[in-house]
């Protein structure tokens, strides 16, 4: 058999270089680098390795500007096989309903065939973790979230998925939506022929809004219902850090355990 | 040893490292003709790539006809150097020149332009891809690996900068040694041109390169340093790395958070905000740090990894050479390419040219400068001296000391011959 997959993926800012401005609370965005979110990366390799037990192909999939064509760029240096961007000045400013309607209207237009959408958890840059759910809503497929494993048995997928205190086991349909653990797999690195490929061969295809042919209303700024009132700037958290070095290890812990509770950690 | 996997596209050049060095090269080569690929570790091209903030431009205009589209903040017209006892005060010398060798800019907008250039000329740019060692076929470099695979050229170029892991890797280097190198530091911060312009007295496009010694790196070895790009400033601290593990105290970005707080300068930065911190290591002992030899069958080594960095004492220049010796390469890969030949021996034009560079005859002029920067009198005992001088001169309420008096005093007080001292300055103006 085999299976067709559909990564969704977001380029994000890279947040972990980023500072926020204290006045406005929003993110100083200036020369920082995108890249590809990293709960994404985790998805990607969630989809490999389905890849490499099954067969079949990983298509990566997102709406947003041309520049996004190096995070595809980067998926395929990681092993995926080829990526589609849907890109339009139609498309600017979304929230995530008229993201994820882009995607699925997109999804039932230029692809054929599809077993199974794979996505991160959530995002880094606005951690809504709408996509995964809206995109299985417009599709009409079943969706399961926090995946750590997936096995195809008889036709369906046996998916499992990790809550805090204990795992469950669905038995779904394909095809599906799965949105993976962020942090639950470890993404593996680029490689020199895949990432050869990637450049090389660019197998990128890029869609805009006269061949998807949506209707405007439904997309960008003027699709999207969400308005953000405000957001604020909470500061960052005063650290305490205190050394104890070169005592013996029972007089450090003892040491380390007084404080904490002083602090009320423990 | 792992199965290596070797990919079926060959290309005539493969060049390790997508810095100014690398992309010269590539620059040239493509141009060319020659199939050209780059091999870059980081996400971006020139994402590893640091310096201080100045480069000059002659080698620069000599590679690239279209030079004018470079993205220069500052052509440098002023210079200053300061000599710090505290952080209080500072003597200085000034000097404004009339004709501008050097500008300042950002690296990193620098290296994009330089990728920009290659990939237009034909190159092919590979990011995130680390190169692990060489290949080899009949004990001749014939390409490179990464992880698994190999990907084969004709000739490789190695320009991967400082730290020299896949020279290491193929054992034509040793790992570094804290006394070879150098430690630099430095915060960009940010303001907008007219705040530059007024406190540094500059006019538009003008720049000023400033550096000091003595205070400004906690009395270690070394030296630190301002430059004026368009909008901000780059402040930095250089210290030799064996020195600053024993004298250093306190973690080294403290060494440049004293510098922009000092109150000798304040007046400089205020309102200014900081948005960049970098660290990067700098061939000190370059002659110490060269491999035996640049040209190898089937191998070029250029740039940083050859240790091509003029060191001043005071300040450094690199950039402008490795993007030289990455161009002679390229000169050299051609000719030997027109002998249908990539031994050592036909690419051993590239050590001659380099030779009768600018590059090597700078650096043969700054020789014996390591030799003088290692003396910890230069950063400690000097600045003292000065600046008691430079007090009986002019914080005497008594009237100002006749200025030999002052240096005799001076240096009673604090127990150096005055002999020594002008043997020393003699013999340190001669090597600077």
């Amino acid at each position: 058999m085999g299976l067709d997959i559909i990564l969704l993926f977001k380029y994000v800012p890279n947040t972990t270089t980023v500072n926020v401005d204290p006045n406005t609370g929003t993110l100083i965005r200036e020369g920082v680098p995108s890249v590809v979110n990293p709960h994404d990366l985790v998805a990607a390799e969630f989809a490999l390795k389905l890849k490499e037990k099954y067969g079949g192909k990983i298509m990566a999939m997102i709406m947003a500007p041309p520049s996004a064509t190096k995070g595809i760029e980067y998926l395929v240096g990681m092993g995926i096989d080829e990526g589609i961007l849907l890109t339009d000045r139609v498309y600017g400013g979304a929230d995530t309903l008229a993201t994820s309607y882009v995607l699925s209207q997109a999804i039932k237009k230029v692809v054929s065939h599809y077993d199974l959408i794979v996505a991160g958890q959530e995002t880094l840059d606005s951690s809504t973790a709408h996509i995964g759910a809206q995109v299985s809503s417009w599709l009409g497929i079943p969706y399961v979230y926090y995946v750590t494993e997936a096995e195809i048995q008889d036709g369906h997928m046996i998916v499992t998925r990790q809550l805090e205190t204990y795992i469950e086991k669905y038995k779904v349909k394909l095809p599906a939506l799965i949105s993976v653990l962020m942090h639950s797999l470890q993404p593996r690195d680029v490689t020199l022929k895949n990432k050869i490929k990637a450049v090389k061969e660019k197998p990128i295809k890029v869609y805009t809004n006269n061949e998807l042919q949506l209707n405007p209303l439904c997309t960008g700024l003027k699709g999207s219902p969400t308005i953000v009132a405000k957001t604020e700037f909470i500061g960052k958290i005063p650290r305490k850090m205190q050394i104890m070095q070169g005592k013996p290890p029972e007089e450090m812990v003892s040491w380390l355990i007084s404080k904490l509770k002083e602090e009320k950690v423990i | 040893m792992e199965e290596m996997n070797i990919l079926d596209q060959k290309f005539d050049v493969a060049v390790v490292g997508a810095g100014p060095a690398g992309l010269a090269a590539a620059y040239y080569l493509a141009k060319k003709g020659f199939k050209t690929v780059v091999l870059e570790r980081g996400r971006e091209i020139g994402s590893k790539s640091i310096y201080g903030g100045r480069i000059y431009a002659a080698p620069l205009k000599e590679i690239y006809p279209n030079f004018n589209s470079m993205p220069v903040h500052r052509w440098v017209k002023k210079e200053r150097i300061s000599i710090m006892p505290d952080y209080e005060s500072m003597i200085s010398i000034d000097y404004q020149g009339k004709d501008a060798i050097s500008f300042t800019a950002y690296l990193t907008e620098v290296v994009k332009w330089m990728g920009i250039q290659a990939e237009t000329a034909g190159a092919t740019i590979i990011t995130d891809v680390p190169v692990t060692n060489f290949y080899r076929e009949n004990n001749k470099v014939a390409g490179v690996v990464s992880g698994e695979d190999v990907l084969r050229s004709d000739v490789v170029v190695d320009a991967e900068g400082v730290n020299r892991l896949v020279l290491e890797a193929s054992g034509i280097v040793k790992p570094l040694k804290p006394e070879l190198v150098a430690l630099g530091v430095k915060e960009v911060l940010k303001g907008d041109s007219k705040q530059i312009e007024d406190a540094f007295g500059l006019s538009q496009d003008e720049g000023l390169a400033w550096v000091f010694l003595g205070a400004a790196t906690a009395n270690v070895p070394g030296g630190a340093f301002l430059y004026t790009n368009r909008d901000s400033v780059s402040l930095g601290v250089v210290v030799l790395l064996d020195k600053a593990i024993v004298n250093l105290k306190d973690h080294i970005s403290q060494l440049v958070e004293s510098l922009r707080t000092a109150p000798a300068l304040k007046n400089y930065l205020k309102n200014l905000r900081i948005s960049e911190y970098s660290a990067h290591l700098i061939p000190e002992d370059v002659w110490s740090l060269r491999p035996e030899r640049l040209v190898y069958d089937g191998l070029l080594i250029t740039g940083d990894a050859a240790g091509l960095l003029l060191n001043a004492g005071y300040t450094y220049r690199g950039v402008d050479f490795a993007a030289y010796s990455g161009y002679l390469a390229g000169k050299a890969i051609e000719s030997a390419h027109a002998q249908g030949d990539y031994g050592a021996g036909a690419l051993s034009s590239y050590e001659k040219m380099l030779k009768d560079s600018i590059v090597i005859k700078e650096l043969n002029r700054f020789r014996k400068v390591h030799e003088i920067m290692k003396n910890n009198l230069l950063f400690e005992k000097y600045p003292k001296i000065m600046s008691g001088v430079m007090k009986r001169m002019f914080e005497n309420s008594d009237g100002p000391s006749k200025a030999w008096d002052a240096i005799n005093e001076s240096c009673k007080e604090n127990q150096y011959s005055m002999l020594k001292l002008l043997i020393n300055g003699y013999k340190i103006v001669r090597a600077l």
